[in-house]
């Protein structure tokens, strides 16, 4: 079991001694039990850092956060900058860098293992806790042990309210680190990975069209999946550019060769588009940290898609996204027996 | 399109350059009959086909999309086709998992010596599209 | 973009189009685009009335760009490009629309035509729209020439180009030039001595001060393009030092392995180590490293042993040696189609069944009966000759398609040479029709039935097997007759197919050449380029592009050599323009473009992506990969093609 305390002392020495100019963690959120994350630059904020299971953000979103606000900056940053992550969090790093976003020798890992469990589902939680409202969540071996309102307390089995990312997590360590904490319970079988993904194929084509119509049919267009995503890092979105990036260097003709490949509106057809185009980009780089599902107003199990890519990945292509910095990505690298048969 | 009038399907065909549209003029000078259905976009090489180009051809409302190149260890750009294998896969693989129908997209190796073949191909394809009806599934309404 | 001015030209091609297209409808929707200021349909665009029509209208109607729907940009690409330059407009703002061979020549149905050809040429029309103006690019060209091959096309081709002054390296995979003409005894129509007329011409090449000859040596990799190839070349070890080996046989003698003579194609055998055959060049012994015993003076090292000079070195080692090019010609020849796969005429089991390289040899005064026609069982004379032509040649069931072109003539030739060595015997040959289109061809085959009193019989041998007494029963039908023939025969010679040497397959991948259903290397096109490869600066020459004789092997050599000298004499090469550009604004530097290029053109610079204009090829691949759409090929951009896909969707 990871020791808070280890992680606070983790932060607070490095900040101390100068070692990297910022930690991103996770705090205490400002409404009820969910905690938040945050970037901590003086030693005196390290006792602020909680780690819980309602730490589910991926915190390299904040890497490429910070990486951005550089581009802005005159001066370049000497110090690296540390970040506690997840296995998930380490490997959407992994594809970071694979993508030369930022180097190695910028980011100090804090590794935390998920261990026997990970985060919380917050609409499972609400479910099982019957309306009760926790006010504070805790790991405790495979169980968490919730705070309640009303000052109680109330254990409940992890993998019973656990993410199902989390329930099908292969690898809940973060093997690309600095420094880890916890123990390396990778193997781990708490569901078989993909295991929703299998469930929903067993459906047929006109049940699947039928339910992927309901939800392109119900997807509002607010970008939260995108905003939230690590991997889309793009100033300008190739799909729906909210904002035109338009630098000094920018031509007209590269003004007018935009391509506007789906409209705007939020249509069944343009939305398919969007979310097409999205799993599409993301094949070989999501690392299913789930967070654009998570985030979903309207509940669009996001990752089914994006899960179906990297399973190709995996099984046709032998390809392990996040899982090397070196390694070419998926779609930029083929082997002679890549699957041929659906060719005619 | 009256009742009568039997549904044509629409079908976009992208050919790469050297091989398969090279294979396509071949069946032109050997006056190989096949059906008007597909219209032909020359790329350079299929390795040059993005996804968007699919999704954008279903979005208009092809019916059908199809992408044809040189044969592995074929491509005049080396090993374009192998990368376009790899991608196109994984589009076709998409496109059914969301309940589209198999058949919508096909992908096809056709030599520049292939003309009879590149004229089956298209005969298939278009005969494969018939029994699917017009795809309105993620046509954008073009008002 | 609105005020964009392009023409369009609907070319009828005679009736080729406009009998199946509604050419005049075309013109007229076409000319409904906003970007379209003129269109306009002619009888046959490209001649020169058509052409002096397109530049006019281009001046008078101050038009940017031009479409011209018409036949496969293949043929009239440049054609139309060079009137643009004319008219005084950029040429890669001239565009072809196919609606020929990709659909007048295909469809049927009028309405059905037309309406994919407007689709066809209103693609085209939304692209041109943003075609930039582009300069060709200029690079300097290598003036040297690689030839792959060094059978009497490639010495042929060697010599050409060597004497019109450019460095060239011949490869040759054996041990000797020569390839299969060395094997001939004698060549139709004239009858004389294969040998006598080649050496020369191996002295001459191995002698010629531009020409460096690389013998057991292969070709193992190819980069760049026309212009700037460059070639990774396999020397293998031979084991003997080629300048020191006196050529005393002294080795061979001592040597214990015994093997079957490949140049005599087994009639006769050789040592391990060995000299392929008499005037071998280069002139020297080779060690068969698979055959010999070793390598070691500890296993065998007998020859290391005797030789006086030391030229054999049991260490010496392959070597990879990378040279430049600017030209290639491919002269890698012909191998005879395999007797194991003609099952009926006992799949090469039956003794005194040849094929016609073996009857060369045995004919051949070098051979291995010094030209006594003996044959091979019993060394008896044979007195009852079948010569069976079109074996797997013409069978598209189960063989080749194709006709192989020589064997009509060197069957004939065969039974001359079987009648002029033993006048007693007779010659029967089986024919399914006789080809013989050629200078003197014809006549040598009336020689050969009128003079030499061979019997032609038509039709299909179509079992042979041995009898007890040792003869070749062939069982046949002649056609004209309508008989069932059957000869008892000393001897049989089957006129095999041919088919592209074992090597063809391999060198066409490494060089990215296409080949055609036949596997013979496919020419870029069979009337008007049947000298050149679909990939620039790579030329063909010989058996290896389809079946052919020694004058019209000889005739291409020289054409490609020509190609090649054309093509090296020029300072500059100019090199499409239409290569990949990258969007600075979004390219975010995460190099898949990098990984995803064949051509290794693209690398980082300060976070971007930056591409080598030298190295791209235009393929277009990098912007398939690149998920911000940030580095596109010019010409045909993502937009571009967008545009093509919405332009094919509107009805
Ligand atoms: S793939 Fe695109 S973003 Fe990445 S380096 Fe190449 S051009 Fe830039
Ligand atoms: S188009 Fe792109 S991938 Fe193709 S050669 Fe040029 S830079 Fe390389
Ligand atoms: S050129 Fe045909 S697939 Fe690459």
């Amino acid at each position: 079991m990871i020791n808070l305390k280890d992680i606070r002392d983790t932060a607070r020495d490095m900040l101390t001694k100068g070692e990297v100019r910022a930690v991103i963690g996770w705090q205490q959120g400002s409404r009820g039990m969910a905690a938040e994350p945050v970037v901590i630059t003086a030693p005196e904020q390290a006792d602020s850092l909680v780690w819980n299971p309602t730490c589910y953000h991926n915190l390299s979103l904040y890497l490429v956060n910070d990486k951005k606000a550089q581009a802005h900056s005159k001066q370049k940053p000497t110090l690296p900058i540390a970040i506690i992550a997840k296995g998930c969090d380490a490997r959407s790093t992994v594809v970071l860098m694979q993508e030369n976003y930022f180097r190695r020798d910028e980011v100090y890992i804090i590794g935390v293992s998920c261990e026997g469990t990970g985060v919380v589902d917050e609409h499972k939680l609400a479910v099982a806790l019957q309306g009760a409202q926790p006010t504070a969540a805790a790991f405790e071996g495979e169980d968490y042990v919730l705070t309640l309102a009303d000052g109680s307390e109330k254990r409940l089995s992890a993998r019973e309210v656990m993410a199902d990312r989390c329930l099908e997590c292969r690898e809940p360590f973060p093997k690309e680190n600095n420094l880890v904490l916890g123990e390396d319970k990778t193997g781990r079988s708490l569901e078989a990975p993909f295991a929703a993904l299998a469930r929903f194929e067993q459906k047929s084509e006109a049940e699947r069209w039928d339910f992927w119509k309901h939800q392109f049919e119900r997807c509002i267009r607010c970008f939260a999946c995108r905003s939230v995503c690590p991997m889309c890092f793009c100033d300008e979105c190739v799909v729906d550019s909210i904002e035109m990036k338009v630098v000094p260097a920018t031509t007209a003709q590269e003004k007018a060769d935009r391509v506007r490949w789906i409209e705007r509106s939020a249509t069944t057809a343009d939305n398919f588009g969007y979310h097409m185009t999205r799993a599409m980009h993301l094949a070989g780089r999501c690392i299913d940290c789930g967070e654009c599902e998570r985030v979903c107003p309207v509940n669009i199990p996001l990752r089914l898609l994006n899960n179906k890519m990297e399973r190709e990945a995996r099984e046709r292509f032998g390809y392990e996204p996040g899982a090397s910095i070196g390694a070419s990505s998926l779609v930029a690298s083929f082997r002679d027996d890549d699957p041929n048969a659906f060719i005619r | 399109m009256s009742d009568e009038q039997v549904y044509e399907p629409k079908v976009v065909a992208f050919l790469c350059k050297w091989c398969s549209s090279a294979g396509s003029d071949l069946a032109g000078v050997s006056r190989i009959q096949y059906p008007a259905n597909a219209t032909p976009i020359q790329v350079m090489c299929t390795g040059g086909v993005s996804p968007m180009y699919v999704l954008s051809a279903l979005r208009k409302g092809a019916d059908g999309v199809l992408v044809s190149g040189c044969h592995p260890g074929d491509c005049h750009y080396i090993e374009g086709n192998y990368l376009a294998r790899r991608k196109l896969h994984l589009v076709k693989e998409l496109l059914e998992f969301v309940g589209i129908e198999p058949n919508r997209f096909r992908m096809s190796w056709v030599s520049a010596a292939e003309g009879g073949k590149f004229a089956q191909v298209v005969r298939d394809f278009v005969e494969d599209l018939r029994p699917l009806g017009p795809q309105d599934k993620v046509k954008a309404d073009r008002s | 973009m609105t005020n964009k001015r392009t023409g369009v030209f609907v070319c009828h091609c005679g009736t080729n189009i406009a009998a199946t297209v509604d050419v005049k409808k075309v013109a007229e929707t076409m000319a409904l685009e906003g970007t379209v200021a003129y269109s306009a349909d002619y009888v046959y665009m490209c001649s020169d009335p058509g052409q002096n029509a397109v530049i006019q209208a281009i001046k008078d109607n101050q038009l940017d760009s031009v479409i011209v729907s018409c036949c496969s940009p293949n043929l009239h690409e440049g054609t139309f490009r060079n009137n643009a330059i004319r008219a005084g407009i950029n040429e890669f703002t001239c565009e072809i629309a196919n609606i020929r061979e990709q659909c007048s020549w295909v469809h049927k149905d009028r309405a059905a035509a037309t309406e994919k050809a407007i689709k066809i040429v209103r693609s085209a029309a939304r692209r041109v729209v943003r075609n930039q103006s582009l300069d060709s690019i200029a690079i300097p060209v290598t003036r040297r020439a690689l030839v792959i091959g060094g059978g009497i096309a490639g010495i042929q081709a060697a010599l050409d180009m060597a004497n019109a002054g450019l460095d060239v390296v011949l490869v040759e995979k054996l041990a000797t030039i020569g390839g299969h003409m060395l094997q001939l005894s004698e060549t139709f129509p004239t009858l004389d001595c294969a040998q006598c007329v080649l050496s020369p011409k191996m002295v001459e090449v191995s002698r010629h001060p531009k020409v460096k000859l690389m013998t057991y040596s292969e070709v193992q990799e190819v980069s760049g393009s026309m212009g700037n190839f460059k070639v990774k070349i396999l020397k293998k070890p031979t084991y003997i030092d080629t300048e020191a080996c006196k050529i005393c046989d002294d080795c061979s003698v001592v040597c214990p392995v015994v093997v079957p003579n490949e140049y005599d194609l087994g009639l006769t055998s050789r040592r391990a180590i060995y000299i392929p055959f008499a005037q071998a060049i280069p002139a020297s012994y080779v060690l068969d490293e698979n055959a010999c015993l070793g390598l070691h003076p500890i296993r065998c090292g007998k020859c290391k042993d005797v030789c006086e000079v030391g030229a054999i070195n049991y260490d010496m080692l392959p070597q990879v040696v990378t040279e430049e090019f600017g030209a290639i010609i491919v002269a890698t020849g012909f191998d005879l189609y395999p007797q194991e796969k003609i099952l009926e005429y006992g799949a090469g089991n039956v003794p005194d069944v040849l094929d016609g390289l073996q009857f060369e040899r045995l004919c051949s005064a070098s051979g291995a009966t010094q030209g006594h026609v003996l044959r091979p069982s019993d060394k008896k004379e044979p007195k009852e000759v079948v010569f069976i032509q079109c074996v797997g040649s013409r069978d598209p069931a189960q063989h080749c398609a194709y006709c192989s072109k020589i064997c009509c003539m060197y069957t004939a030739k065969h039974a001359q040479l079987y009648k002029h060595h033993v006048p007693d015997g007779r010659a029967y040959i089986f024919y399914i029709d006789i080809r013989s289109g050629g200078k003197g061809y014809e006549e040598f085959v009336q020689r050969t039935m009128e003079n030499d009193g061979a019997v032609y019989l038509r039709g299909r041998v179509s079992k042979l097997h041995r009898t007890k007494d040792g003869k070749v029963r062939v069982m046949g039908t002649d056609t004209l007759t309508g008989q069932n023939v059957e000869i008892d025969a000393d001897m049989v010679v089957l006129a095999l197919a041919m088919q592209p040497s074992k090597g063809t397959e391999e060198i066409a991948k490494i060089l990215k050449i296409g080949r055609d259903k036949d596997g013979f290397l496919a020419e870029a096109h069979p009337k008007l380029r049947p000298v050149e490869s679909v990939t620039g600066g790579i030329f063909l020459a010989g058996a290896a592009q389809g079946p052919k004789d020694i004058p019209e092997t000889v005739a291409q050599a020289s054409a490609a050599a020509a190609k090649a000298i054309i093509l090296l004499s020029q300072p500059m090469l100019s090199r499409s323009p239409t290569i990949a550009r990258v969007r600075n604004s979004h390219c975010t530097g995460c190099e898949m473009c990098v990984d995803a290029c064949p051509y290794v053109a693209i690398r980082l610079e300060n976070g971007k992506a930056v591409v080598n204009e030298v190295l791209c090829e235009g393929c277009g691949a990098c912007s398939a990969t690149c998920v911000r759409a940030a580095i596109e090929v010019k010409n045909l951009s993502l937009a571009q093609v967008n545009d093509m896909i919405e332009a094919v969707m509107t009805v």
